[in-house]
């Protein structure tokens, strides 16, 4: 009833329930046999809305004649469970639903130290750092208001939006060869940001084992015009306002005052080139696993050992598209201060255009954990997951060592976004790890069917929200109504401890693919 | 030539001392004058402290004849030479008592212990332990509100360091480019990330976790500020809009 190379255990929706346990009212647990194999258990994260959803998911999988599509989340996560060299649980985050071998919302840690632990590309995604980056700015909704039609024409003037778009950065064979390995700090180099944005940013806006040579040439060709766009899919730039603060000292610390102040977030990553990577990775793995007798429970859950030349090839290549991710962003964060300048005819510096934050939501990372008393190095994937570090983590920039790590919730089109901040609780639970957005609740074919763009768009206006999209007929995939609620997916983070929340944005303009 | 008698007296440039130099004779004769012979009443010494006057060549012959000097005054380096003699015949005369049991092997032996280094600091023959450089310490401390440290060489660190940081002239002149001026933050109750279970303990834990945030924040700003120095020499950011396509 499944795709050919899927092993699915076939049982009844109250057979597959025995194997799974409340935890308390926003946890539960995956036993082992749930799937076959499993190393370690399984374990998510759910309010009542998003437990029936999840739920619902499993029960439509077990109903006979069903057929293609991806696998229920909780069963993806169950096979990632029974991947080798897996530590700790394999955990879903409330946003969780099906992608394209992990579930999206699933994060997984493998140990360094296992000569058959495994690195998988479907852990990370193909878009590879895709990600959030936050600036504040000092203005208020008031000062932006008289004149948002033109601010966000002239952020979509500025970033170019859409599949197939170009960017208006002029680059060179050569510049993307040095971006690819030095990644923010190439955008420093050249001058399109300011030392403080590599201060805020993830792994400071670089991965240093990054190695161009390890990536195809038609990945470079791909990824050449498009830095410093936005693309198409669930990306976006959004001028938005502080609706709510939860955590005034937090907030504080980065910059964010009171309500009605003015951010702008960019949610985007490294465009076609690492959906390159990514493909030419999982071509390499599939020999590499028939060679090295690895077994999974799902094709898609392609994966190489971390130790061996696919392996490395792989982190090696996908560092270099996340290096590519940060170099886009830092393009965008040039280019929205560029946008921002030219309405209100001052510099970026007395706009006070400071980057807050940066974060990465589809990325694989070494870290250290704590697992069982013992200190140990993990490669930790984390897919439409984002890192939520505690206060005094030595990984997170000075300015937040007293808050702990923000953590930037993007949202969809015209709905909320949420800065939230990382908590020792999740440090041990979740390797460090929370949300990362909404969470599709529709597939994109399901959603093109049953909405209509006309409606989703005038519902946007209605709110408010000036919006510019290149094509309006792919609005209704990005509806809000094609997605989990982003303030429930938040509220359980909360309710769960494994991140806190602190401030809540509202979008007031939309740049859209 | 008069090294060792001028050192000997403790005069200021024993070594740069010149007996042919007009102006450096004069203003050692004074400096014997007043620090040392003291033959004169301070009222009298008028005359002779006039180095500058046309008359001072009489004031010295007469000063000479005062003293009974048995050397003619015109032969400089003898009257010196004289002159000094008389002063350190004084100063042994002044502290008998002191000097009388000094023998070459005393002081072959201070000089073997002491370090050699000829200190010109003042400071460094200051007592640190006296209770008066203790008091005084505290009560610089008090003025300054500083909390006292049980050892007072501590709290001079401190004094030090807020004097250098806080109080030198740029922070005067301009408090707002040296002082940060920072925003409250409530770490009493913010998270430590570990538990003691001794309450003053934790406090500590905070109050260190603080000066290490701080001391990351400099080398932060410094490494910020090396990365801007560079980027005026690299950066030359450029956009063409021709580029640009917006996709569909």
């Amino acid at each position: 009833m499944y795709r050919s190379g899927t092993v699915m255990v076939v049982r009844q929706y109250n057979e597959e329930l025995k194997y799974l346990e409340r935890l308390s009212p926003s946890c539960w647990r995956i036993k082992k046999g749930f799937q076959p194999n499993m190393n370690v258990e399984g374990i998510f994260y759910v309010n009542d809305h998003l437990e029936k959803l999840m739920f619902e998911e499993l029960r439509n999988s077990c109903r006979p004649g069903t057929i293609g599509g991806f696998l229920p989340g909780v069963k993806q996560i169950a096979n990632v469970a029974a991947l080798p060299g897996i530590v700790g649980k394999s955990v879903g985050l409330p946003d969780v639903h099906s992608g394209y071998g992990f579930a999206i919302g699933n994060m997984a840690a493998f140990d360094m130290d296992n000569p058959k632990a495994v690195v998988s590309p479907g852990g990370v995604g193909f878009d590879i750092n895709c990600g959030v980056r936050l600036l504040r700015t000092n203005l208020m909704e008031s000062d932006v208001s008289p004149i948002k039609e033109r601010l966000a024409q002239s952020m979509f003037d500025h970033i170019p939006v859409g599949v197939g778009s170009k960017g208006i950065i002029p680059m060179t064979a050569r510049d993307l060869e040095e971006a690819l390995e030095m990644g923010m700090d190439w955008s420093l180099r050249e001058g399109y940001i300011w030392a403080e944005d590599k201060e805020h940013c993830e792994e400071y806006g670089r991965m240093a084992q990054a190695d161009p040579a390890k990536v195809s040439m038609r990945a470079k060709k791909r990824g050449l015009p498009q830095l410093g766009t936005l693309g198409a899919g669930n990306h976006y730039a959004e001028i938005q306002v502080v609706d709510e603060i939860f955590d005034k000292w937090a907030a504080s610390k980065m910059g964010i005052e009171e309500k009605g102040q003015v951010c702008v977030m960019i949610h985007s990553g490294s465009r076609g080139f690492g959906h390159q990577v990514a493909t030419d990775a999982l071509v390499a793995m599939e020999k590499a696993m028939k060679r090295d007798d690895i077994e999974t429970n799902d094709r898609q859950l392609a994966c190489a050992r971390i130790k061996s030349a696919e392996g490395q090839d792989y982190l090696k290549s996908m560092a270099a598209a996340a290096n590519f991710a940060w170099v886009n962003r830092s393009s965008m964060t040039f280019l929205s201060r560029q946008a921002f300048a030219k309405q209100f005819q001052l510099s970026p510096d007395d706009l006070d255009m400071h980057v807050i934050y940066d974060v990465s939501h589809n990325i694989a990372k070494i870290e250290q954990h704590w697992v069982e008393g013992r200190l140990r190095t993990l490669l930790v994937h984390r897919k439409g997951s984002t890192r939520a570090f505690p206060p005094h983590h030595p990984l997170i920039p000075v300015d937040y060592q007293l808050t702990g790590q923000p953590v930037l919730i993007g949202g969809t089109m015209g709905t909320c976004s949420y800065v939230l901040t990382g908590t020792e609780q999740g440090m041990t639970e979740t390797f460090g790890s929370t949300c990362h957005g909404a969470g599709r609740a529709l597939s994109r074919a399901k959603s093109r069917r049953n909405l209509d763009y006309g409606d989703v768009l005038q519902r946007l206006q209605e709110q408010g929200i000036s919006i510019r999209v290149a094509s309006p007929k792919l609005v209704m995939e990005e509806a809000p109504e094609s997605y989990k609620n982003v303030t429930d997916v938040v509220n359980t983070c909360h309710a769960a401890g494994i991140s806190k929340k602190c401030i809540k944005l509202r979008p007031i303009a939309v740049i859209k693919g | 030539m008069f090294r060792r008698k001028l050192t000997a007296l403790e005069y200021m440039n024993p070594d740069s001392f010149n007996v042919n130099d007009e102006r450096n004779l004069r203003d050692l004769i004074v400096w014997l004058e007043d620090q040392k012979i003291r033959h004169y009443k301070i009222e009298d010494r008028g005359d002779l402290k006039a180095i500058d006057s046309n008359d001072w060549p009489t004031a010295y012959k007469q000063y000479l004849g005062a003293l009974n000097c048995p050397i003619n005054p015109n032969d400089r380096p003898a009257v010196v030479d004289w002159l000094l003699g008389l002063s350190v015949r004084f100063e042994y005369g002044d502290n008998a008592e002191k000097y009388k049991n000094e023998t070459a092997e005393n002081v072959t032996n201070r000089r073997q212990s002491a370090p050699k280094v000829v200190n010109t600091n003042p400071l460094d023959a200051l007592d640190f332990q006296s209770s008066e450089f203790r008091d005084g310490v505290n009560r610089l401390a008090k003025q300054l509100n500083i909390t006292p440290h049980p050892d007072h060489l501590i709290t001079l660190k401190a004094i030090s360091k807020l004097i250098r940081t806080r109080l030198s002239p740029e922070a005067l002149q301009k408090p707002g480019d040296v002082v940060h001026q920072g925003k409250p933050y409530p770490i009493f109750e913010s998270d430590l990330g570990f538990e003691t279970g001794d309450y003053v303990l934790n406090n500590a834990g905070k109050a260190l976790r603080l000066m290490y945030i701080h001391d990351l924040r400099e080398l932060q700003t410094k490494i910020n500020e090396c990365i801007v120095a560079v980027q005026t020499i690299t950066a030359n950011p450029k956009t063409d809009t021709k580029l640009g396509k917006v996709g569909r």
